[in-house]
């Protein structure tokens, strides 16, 4: 037995030192170390924070479309659940620690979307992506309906408490940018861990051949809900960064339909099956709005006003998912890949 | 953990609702029912068909087909296009459920084979057209082979107990094992839908034979196979019954590979099992050589009813 664990640890220790690792490494060293010291409040309080809340729930979503193969088009719903469910928590129970309620929170999100994935076990692709919509204006219903969730607040409205663990306090834009990090970091390194186990495997054997996975004995059932429970855990996750750290104040009808097709352009655009994806659809999603804007006001002057941008923006963004969906499905990841080997290529081929 | 518990319990649900009905020891219910049983000496019946018929809507697809597989051969089954042998294996490995008979591993029988437990019982299939899973490289597609023995929830799984990765160092050691048994080597962490046909073809029979099964079916292993890839998927074959002992069935349209690699060939022809025997017998038996060239002969009216 020893020499089995031995043989198989050796290669696993020397995968530690793989360029992803070490990019990882860096994109951490810059978002910590230099970000929060010569970046601006605005780029962290209105691009990186939103970015990194929009990437978590990239995450969860590409866990249950990419790899395991079932379309939801709930995303907000459970982003919706995650913050209604983190503020009641706070709120009702203020002697747990703002941890616990972001865990807690996400457990209820996966509570709830286990619910709602399972049709996943009778309907498939396009009919399953429509049975989630149920979750999407169900989820927006009760939040307006039940004054409960907000506090009895007329408009559903909620204010999000101050992020706070144990003495520390992250009130402004750097602590809630750097709060962010810290939640989007540790949460994607446990799915980068999770799906490269048993459990990650399963997902892509239902996506790929659901009838071979089953002969070959992957739990069909438990593998669907675990990744809708999954999924919606770091949705969840992420609606509370969305409310805590990024908005601070919002309402049920912030997380509508357009949300949840906005994650869901954002891992097309990005890529599918793919954590990188997810960061780099978020990005675009995030910083394309503001690039269009500038570039508009430059070329057009005062005829670009928000409402021509708001119109400009549907229309390059609609532009962009179909022509990804037909030349590029892999997304932009595969595209950088890309570039990235043909660079390698020319440098080597110079030398 | 709420979440594992959750799964957990309804998948226990799930196995529920399959097993009183459709699992039964042969003692407890039908000791005289196995037509053929057990000869005393005689090696056992790893596979047994009794009296299987399946038909959808009008369309007859099997009739009352009886099938003895003794442990550790190779028995082929052969016939036209059409002639049910697809079904057949869809029959044995539960994706169809009989109109009637039942099929046996071993000592359990059962009228609709459960699925979802078939590696469990030591069985494994390839598929006609391939099915692997086109995402995962060719190595991870054989170490999924053996998801059946992953019993870690994916909480264990997440913190990476020491019975998780006891499990997955063990599943490794068997994967590369097999990989290394069909010379895979070379392939190994490329992505699978990326191979060539063959080797795709290769990467299935290791997925299937990971887990060591004690019966191995074959849906067309030689369909759109060159015809060297032929002869070197058919030693494969044979090697895998010789080093694991795996007892295999194995369908096929070609007569002519199947005659030098199999014990016993049983032949199909519209549903019925027209023969049943050693190669030689086969070759030269009437009804199968009018089945497969398509002469009126005289009986083939009464065949064909």
């Amino acid at each position: 037995m020893t020499t089995i664990t031995e043989t198989t640890v050796a290669p696993t220790r020397l995968s530690w030192l793989t360029p992803n690792l070490l990019g990882v490494a860096l994109l951490l060293l810059l978002g910590y170390g230099l970000v929060p010291w010569i970046g601006s409040d605005y780029l962290m309080d209105a691009v990186l924070t939103p970015f990194l809340a929009l990437a978590l729930a990239a995450i969860g979503l590409n866990v249950l479309t990419g790899y395991a193969g079932q379309v939801s088009l709930g995303s907000a719903a459970f982003l919706a659940v995650g913050a209604y469910a983190a503020y009641n928590l706070n709120l009702r129970l203020p002697s747990l620690p703002l941890l616990a309620d972001i865990v807690l929170a996400g457990a209820i999100a996966a509570a709830v979307g286990i619910v709602f994935g399972l049709p996943s076990l009778r309907l498939r692709g396009f009919y399953l992506a429509v049975s989630t919509l149920a979750a999407q204006f169900f989820v927006q219903w009760a939040l307006t309906k039940f004054g409960w969730f907000s506090n009895d607040n007329a408009s559903g409205v909620i204010d999000a408490p101050v992020i706070r663990i144990g003495s520390l306090s992250f009130t402004s834009a750097t602590g809630r940018y750097v709060f962010s990090l810290s939640i989007v970091a540790v949460a994607t390194a446990l799915t980068a861990r999770l799906l490269a186990s048993q459990i990650g495997r399963n997902f892509i054997a239902v996506r790929d051949h659901e009838v071979a996975a089953k002969v070959i004995g992957v739990p069909l059932l438990r593998t669907k809900l675990l990744a809708f429970g999954i999924s919606s855990f770091l949705i969840g996750v992420a609606g509370v960064l969305w409310a805590f750290a990024y908005l601070r104040t919002v309402e049920p009808a912030g997380f509508n339909l357009d949300r949840s097709f906005q994650i869901l352009f954002i891992i097309i655009i990005g890529g599918l099956a793919s954590l990188r994806g997810a960061f780099i659809g978020a990005a675009f999603i995030v910083v394309f709005p503001l690039l269009l804007s500038r570039l508009g006001a430059a070329l057009l002057g005062s005829v670009f006003d928000s409402g021509v941008l708001e119109m400009s923006q549907r229309i390059v963004i609609g532009a962009l998912i179909i022509a990804f969906l037909i030349a590029e499905p892999r997304g932009l990841v595969a595209l950088i890949d890309r570039a990235v080997a043909a660079a390698r290529r020319l440098r080597s081929s110079q030398s | 953990m709420l979440l594992s518990a959750l799964t957990t319990s309804l998948d226990v649900l799930a196995l529920e609702t399959w097993a009183p009905g459709t699992a039964r020891q042969v003692l407890d219910t039908e000791p005289a029912a196995a037509p053929g049983a057990q000869v005393s000496g005689g090696p056992r019946a790893v596979l047994r068909l009794a009296n299987i018929s399946l038909s959808f809507g009008g369309l007859t697809a099997l009739r009352d087909v009886d099938l003895d597989v003794a442990e550790g051969e190779i028995r082929a089954v052969i016939g036209p296009n059409g002639a049910g042998k697809s079904s057949l294996l869809n029959v044995v490995s539960g994706l169809y459920r009989p109109d009637q008979g039942e099929v046996w591993f071993g000592d359990h029988a059962f009228r609709q084979v459960p699925t979802a437990q078939l590696a469990r019982l030591g069985v494994a299939r390839t598929f006609q057209n391939l099915a692997l899973f086109n995402g995962l490289s060719a190595f991870d597609n054989v170490l999924i082979g053996l998801a059946h023995r992953v019993h870690t929830g994916f909480i264990r799984q997440l913190v990476g107990s020491p019975a998780a990765r006891r499990i997955e160092a063990e599943n490794r050691a068997a994967a590369e094992e097999v990989i290394g048994f069909l010379h895979l080597q070379e392939v190994r962490d490329r992505i699978a839908g990326s191979l060539p046909y063959g080797l795709q073809k290769r990467v299935e029979l290791a997925r299937a034979l990971v887990a060591r099964p004690k019966l191995l079916l074959l849906d067309e292993p030689f369909a759109g196979v060159t015809l060297s890839g032929k002869q070197e998927l058919a030693q494969h074959v044979r090697g895998a019954r010789d080093r694991y002992g795996t007892t295999i069935v194995l369908i096929e349209h070609d007569i002519g590979i199947v005659m030098g690699l199999s014990d016993h060939i049983a032949v199909l022809d519209y549903g019925r099992k027209i023969a049943d025997g050693p190669p030689a017998e086969i070759k030269t038996n009437q009804a199968v050589i009018d089945a497969y060239l398509g002469v009126a002969h005289e009986d083939e009216t009464e065949l064909a009813i």
